[in-house]
């Protein structure tokens, strides 16, 4: 495998040379820091590209040249990382050597003509194109509650800090969606093509000589970005008393959500023993939370922890009878007491460094597993993943210790459910 | 072992049957790091009553998913979680209507992880405790399925279309049933199912075959086949128990859902082709390049939409749900479409085409071409190594009879509406 970076002045080449598999696979990612006014129109935008273009005047015509090329699969998603908006438009064709010569160049032109000739006419995208993205989008949004678990994260965050980029809805919101028109939303796609940083990422057995050419031939953006700003979120005092936030929805089971902001770490305590910290917290089947809220109490069916680095905090969710609400916050709260004491074993560390270990070595796997991991490498500021399984193995308790009594409980959500029999 | 080359992804499959009747399908990647296993048994929540010696036995419902959970007790207190995980590889169990499989996947330690995952899945350890503590959680994972909307239409689908088939009921069972469980109820049904003789064990990825072999064989040694019990079903009707039923829920956009129940009797096509011939059909009529769904989409009639087929009995049952904020004319949508059905070659040919596509992409995975591989078996008890050729075989003369020989009018329709009156969504 070789891992080739060209940077082309507006955007940065990424090239994962790997026999491996027998797709190409092409991502391109626009980034700028987040507005939350902007969140809607992004989503909208990234929609309504592939509704139509200037050649493909219907997504039934796109989808049929999709499938006329060998099913060359194309999508887009939004999310934020840190204080960044990330755009990302994915391609994923096979190599010319099980379909026919040409073929890969013909879906990169296909994702050129997506990207560059959109559907417009006077400067405005068409109207009845707006229309059909903007209802999919309102009832996505009047469909909010329908996942109780992302809208218990949702209301989490709100409570923790209204103001954080952490709390921004990434699915949108009404009042934005009523502003955007053909003219504007037109106005915010240039903006995007031109302002955003943009990396591209390619993964596949290719020739990088040839593929950077079909790379320039196809994308190209005009304008080189001035420096960034930081991905990472500042740290936030952390609240002298928990804050405990509640409202009822009508549901069989409860949500919770307890959100744990990091105090200042370095960097190696983020990326190193901060890991390890979670994966023992909450991390998977193994974890203490796992054993201890839903196999010693039978508390729940699920619980787990996520860190994010980027943001800064730590998230543990649980769905569990809210009759044992009090119950099960105490246990969780006892189970961060304790591994704050040190109380766990060495076992434990060394599970853990395994299943970090187990996640390295599967990254060269998939195509989406190495360009997220360049990604990381590039924006995050990770070292590469080989000298990170090397460090990591290196993490001592006490490290993690020191790491697990940075974090704190500072705010609780309960989603709870308050399902009336006779409704 | 029996080679059989699995055309178009260039990988072969190593096949035998152990003298206990345990069937092995091994298939080695060589250009990977991962691998993927699953030691699996025929029992799933389709089982609703059994011969036991000469008493017909009807456990409480939901006991295979609960017996899965069950399976994580050891003796000797060991957590098999715990040792998957010491040795960085993850693992997890998962109940279906036709089957229970224990599957573990990771990058190291394969010896050791094949070893347990055998020894774990054979030796079950059930006590009045053990069984006891599981009710809460399971209660749990039963709760967090009846807060789900679309989960709720389609049982309330398949209650409507199935007067005796158990696909009308949740895997997991009931909170009420759950709780009438005994280990005793467990043993009698992992006695019955978990033998050799009615499980496989299917590897993918990096692995050494003889190695592997000689592992299986060894820890299968001592473990004999047994008779698998005589299973009591009652036969499915071909009529659906009720056409029509509207749903009040907490939600905000309305939903429906659509179940077509079809007789396979005048069929001359095997089962793994008419699998083939009713996926195309459905791909072409409501596929995301369909002309219906480019109208419907037009006409904001559709923001959801999900299909699936499912085969029980002589009969194969088309669901399709779809989240619309006027169900009704989507319904009618739907409905002319069934009944103005037109397939050109040239849209015949590009499915063909998008298929064959597939097929080659799913050799990238160890995991997506492991689970084709477990629903071929499951399926048809035998994996299909020529799906390519199959593919490229079908044509549009055979479609056009297949299509003589079926009937759309078994139909039975959820609309899933809110329970107040919303503002109108619609700009």
């Amino acid at each position: 495998m070789q891992y080739i970076k060209k940077n082309q002045g507006s955007y940065n080449l990424h090239m994962v040379r790997t026999k491996k598999f027998k797709t190409i696979t092409l991502k391109i990612i626009f980034h700028t820091p987040i507005v939350k006014e902007d969140i809607t129109k992004r989503n909208v935008l990234s929609d309504i590209l592939l509704q139509s273009t200037s050649k493909y005047s219907s997504k039934r015509n796109m989808i049929i040249e999709a499938e006329n090329l060998y099913a060359v699969d194309v999508y887009n998603n939004t999310q934020r990382l840190g204080n960044y908006i990330m755009t990302s438009f994915i391609l994923q064709v096979l190599n010319d050597r099980y379909t026919e010569e040409g073929n890969v160049e013909k879906a990169f032109e296909f994702l050129n003509e997506i990207l560059f000739h959109p559907d417009v006419c006077n400067n405005s995208f068409r109207e009845d194109k707006l229309s059909l993205v903007k209802n999919n989008c309102r009832v996505a949004l009047s469909e909010l509650k329908e996942d109780t678990y992302d809208y218990c994260m949702i209301r989490l965050k709100e409570a923790y800090d209204k103001n954080s980029p952490v709390s921004y809805r990434m699915i949108g919101y009404v009042e934005d969606l009523e502003k955007i028109d053909e003219h504007n939303l037109y106005q915010y796609y240039l903006n995007m093509i031109d302002s955003d940083y943009v990396d591209i990422f390619v993964v596949g057995d290719f020739n990088p000589k040839d593929m950077l050419e079909m790379v320039k031939k196809n994308f190209h953006f005009r304008k080189v970005k001035k420096e960034k700003m930081k991905y990472e979120l500042d740290n936030k005092t952390v609240r002298k008393r928990r804050l405990i936030a509640k409202e009822k929805e009508e549901n069989n089971q409860s949500k919770l959500g307890i959100l744990c902001p990091l105090s200042k770490m370095k960097d190696y305590e983020k990326n190193y023993p901060m890991v390890l910290a979670n994966i023992i917290l909450g991390g998977g089947v193994d974890s203490k939370l796992f054993k201890t809220v839903r196999e010693k109490y039978s508390y729940c069916y699920s619980i787990f922890s996520s860190y994010y680095k980027l943001d800064q905090m730590i998230v543990i969710s649980a769905g569990i009878d809210k009759e044992n609400y009090s119950k099960t916050l105490k246990e969780i709260t006892d189970v961060l007491n304790q591994l704050k004491k040190g109380k766990f074993q060495d076992k434990d560390i060394k599970i853990a460094k395994e299943l970090y270990n187990n996640s390295i070595n599967s990254i060269e796997e998939s195509p989406m597993n190495l360009i997220s991991e360049y990604l990381s490498e590039e924006i995050v500021g990770f070292e590469t993943y080989k000298e990170r399984e090397k460090i990591m193995n290196k993490v001592s308790k006490k490290e993690i210790i020191h790491a697990l009594k940075k974090i704190k409980i500072d705010t609780v959500f309960l989603l709870e459910g308050d399902k009336n029999e006779e409704n | 072992m029996k080679k059989i080359e699995l055309c178009g992804i260039d990988k072969t499959c190593y096949y035998d049957e152990l003298e206990n009747g345990l069937e092995l399908y091994f298939v080695p990647y060589e250009d990977k790091k991962n691998y993927f296993i699953s030691y699996a048994t025929r029992y799933g929540s389709d089982i609703l009553k059994f011969k036991l010696g000469s008493e017909e036995y009807t456990p409480p419902l939901g006991i295979a998913h609960y017996l899965e959970h069950k399976m994580f007790e050891e003796e000797n207190g060991e957590d098999p979680f715990t040792f998957f995980s010491s040795n960085g590889t993850d693992s997890n169990a998962s109940t279906s209507y036709d089957y229970t499989q224990y599957i573990c996947y990771g990058t190291k330690k394969f010896n050791e992880n094949l070893k347990y995952l055998l020894r774990f899945v054979n030796n079950p350890y059930f006590t009045n405790e053990n069984v006891e503590k599981e009710k809460g959680i399971i209660g749990e994972e039963i709760n967090m399925y009846q807060d789900m909307p679309d989960y709720k239409l389609e049982m309330c689908l398949k209650q409507n279309l199935y007067h005796k088939s158990p696909r009308k009921y949740d895997i997991a069972g009931t909170i009420s049933e759950i709780d009438r469980i005994t280990k005793e109820d467990l043993y009698k049904c992992y006695n019955s199912f978990y033998i050799p003789n009615n499980m496989f064990l299917l590897i993918a990825g990096n692995f050494d075959v003889e190695n592997a072999y000689n592992i299986v064989k060894k820890e299968m040694k001592d473990i004999p086949s047994g008779i698998v019990p005589k299973i009591i079903e009652e036969k499915e009707e071909e009529s659906v128990v009720k056409k029509k039923q509207v749903l009040k829920e907490n939600i905000e956009v309305p939903k429906l859902a659509m179940g077509i129940k079809i007789s396979n009797k005048n069929l001359k096509v095997n089962s793994f082709e008419q699998d083939l011939y009713y996926y195309m059909l459905t791909t072409i009529l409501f596929g995301s390049s369909s002309e219906f769904r480019e109208r419907v989409r037009n006409e904001k009639l559709l923001n959801d939409f999900y299909m699936e087929w499912e085969k029980i009995e002589d009969y194969h049952t088309f669901y399709l749900m779809a989240t619309s904020l006027d169900v009704d004319r989507l319904l009618e949508e739907i409905e002319y479409e069934l009944s103005h059905i037109s397939i050109t070659k040239n849209t015949f040919e590009r499915i063909k085409k998008v298929w064959i596509a597939n097929e080659v992409k799913m050799g990238d995975s160890v995991d997506k071409e492991e689970s084709v591989l477990f629903d071929d078996i499951i399926k048809y008890h035998k994996i299909i190594p020529n799906r390519i050729d199959l593919i490229r075989k079908m044509n549009l003369t055979t479609m056009n009879n297949f299509l003589k020989s079926i009937s759309f009018d078994n139909r039975s329709i959820v609309k899933m509406i809110p329970k107040e009156k919303k503002e109108d969504i619609l700009e």
